[in-house]
């Protein structure tokens, strides 16, 4: 099924690349979480790829730690890829999470912050990446998850039901971490674990709040959005209603992000088996009694 | 690719970043995002060229740009350098 407006998602990211500095923190707050959970994996990944690079926060935070001999930075934007390239981390390529351009069982690891909430086909996505994965090769990654942005679904769509009297899908439906849970193990990954965390920015006024989603490159790119630019007043409303039912003692509004992080690998016979169903040979009832 | 002259003899006001060659490493790794056939590395046009897909995906600044839609059609004549000189 086909939600998102690839090319639109392309051009929000090259929009966003222009003036990345100043709306990173997000994902340069991700790239340190993520790097830190590659830290406790004690294990070497001689060639790894970092899918969605943006700027090149995880190769910067990476700075050879983790293992990784050689990170290959990728990105569907070209303004981001040469941002990534210059950290200096190693090669850039521009890609399509949706097309990997990576032959089979070539990668130690894939690492990806950020991105694969834009990818309509995920499924087909985590299908792709195990494959270019070697035999044991990991796959750490973090996305947002459904929970994100719940104040600002909420108010946008009250808003527009009052005055418009309809809803129109004004943000992007997002992964719920039991599900992608389960497509990993569709794709073929062994050991595969999701688990979610909150992060709050604390915002003086929604209207920032919405020039850090265009800054950051995650604004609406829904095919069935509505075309042309969002209704004033439903936008003004929405505004109103956040701060109305949102505002903190210190005058601030929150807004959530849900993290959503994978860890699986690339299935491997030394890896830990399950016993086939109806195999085991010492009967429960002896253990308990 | 009868060329081995390094550098590539740049084109009509070609910068001297379009000299940049591709990482070895990405040319290991690197297949057709479309089918995933080989890839051939046109270093003179500064393409990799899928001859299974018929398509050309294009390398700016030593980056290679591996989308479907930005990719030349190799039955479709060839647009000067296959980009804008910049």
């Amino acid at each position: 099924m086909t939600v998102f407006d690839r090319p639109l998602v392309r051009r929000h990211r090259e929009r966003a690349a222009a003036g990345w500095d100043g709306f990173d923190f997000l994902v340069r707050e991700t790239a340190d979480r993520l790097v830190d959970r590659l830290d406790d994996i004690t294990r070497r990944f001689p060639v790894a790829l970092d899918l969605g690079c943006h700027g090149g926060e995880v190769g910067r935070v990476l700075n050879g730690r983790g293992g990784i001999e050689t990170l290959i930075q990728a990105d569907l934007s070209d303004g981001m890829a040469r941002r990534a390239a210059a950290n200096g981390v190693g090669p850039v390529m521009v890609c399509d999470e949706e097309a990997l351009p990576v032959g089979p069982a070539s990668l130690n690891a894939i690492l990806s912050n950020l991105s694969l909430h834009w990818v309509n086909d995920l499924p087909g996505a985590l299908l792709q990446a195990r494959q270019a994965l070697r035999p044991d090769g990991l796959f750490l990654a973090c996305l947002l998850g459904g929970a994100t942005l719940r104040e600002l679904r909420t108010c946008l769509a009250d808003a527009e039901l009052e005055i418009a009297g309809g809803l129109s899908p004004r943000t992007s439906p997002l992964a719920d971490v039991r599900d992608v849970g389960n497509l990993l193990s569709r794709a073929g990954f062994a050991l595969p674990t999701a688990d979610a965390d909150l992060i709050t920015v604390r915002y003086e006024t929604p209207l920032k709040l919405w020039a850090d989603l265009r800054g950051m490159g995650e604004s609406n790119a829904v095919l069935a959005r509505p075309r042309g630019f969002a209704r004033r007043d439903v936008m003004l409303r929405a505004a109103d209603l956040y701060m109305e039912r949102h505002v903190g003692p210190d005058g601030r509004v929150p807004a959530t992000f849900e993290v959503i992080t994978l860890t699986a690998w690339a299935p491997d016979p030394s890896q830990p088996q399950p016993l086939a169903p109806g195999s085991g040979r010492t009967s429960l009832t002896q253990v308990l009694h | 690719m009868t060329d081995s002259e390094i550098p590539p003899a740049p084109e009509s006001g070609a910068l001297d970043t379009e000299d940049l060659l591709v990482d070895p490493r990405l040319l290991e790794i690197l297949v057709c995002p479309l089918g995933k056939g080989p890839l051939e590395y046109d270093r003179e046009r500064r393409e990799l060229v899928s001859r299974q897909a018929g398509l050309a995906y294009p390398i700016r600044d030593g980056v290679p740009i591996m989308l479907i839609d930005e990719a030349r059609r190799l039955d479709e004549p060839d647009p000067g350098q296959g980009e804008p000189a910049a």
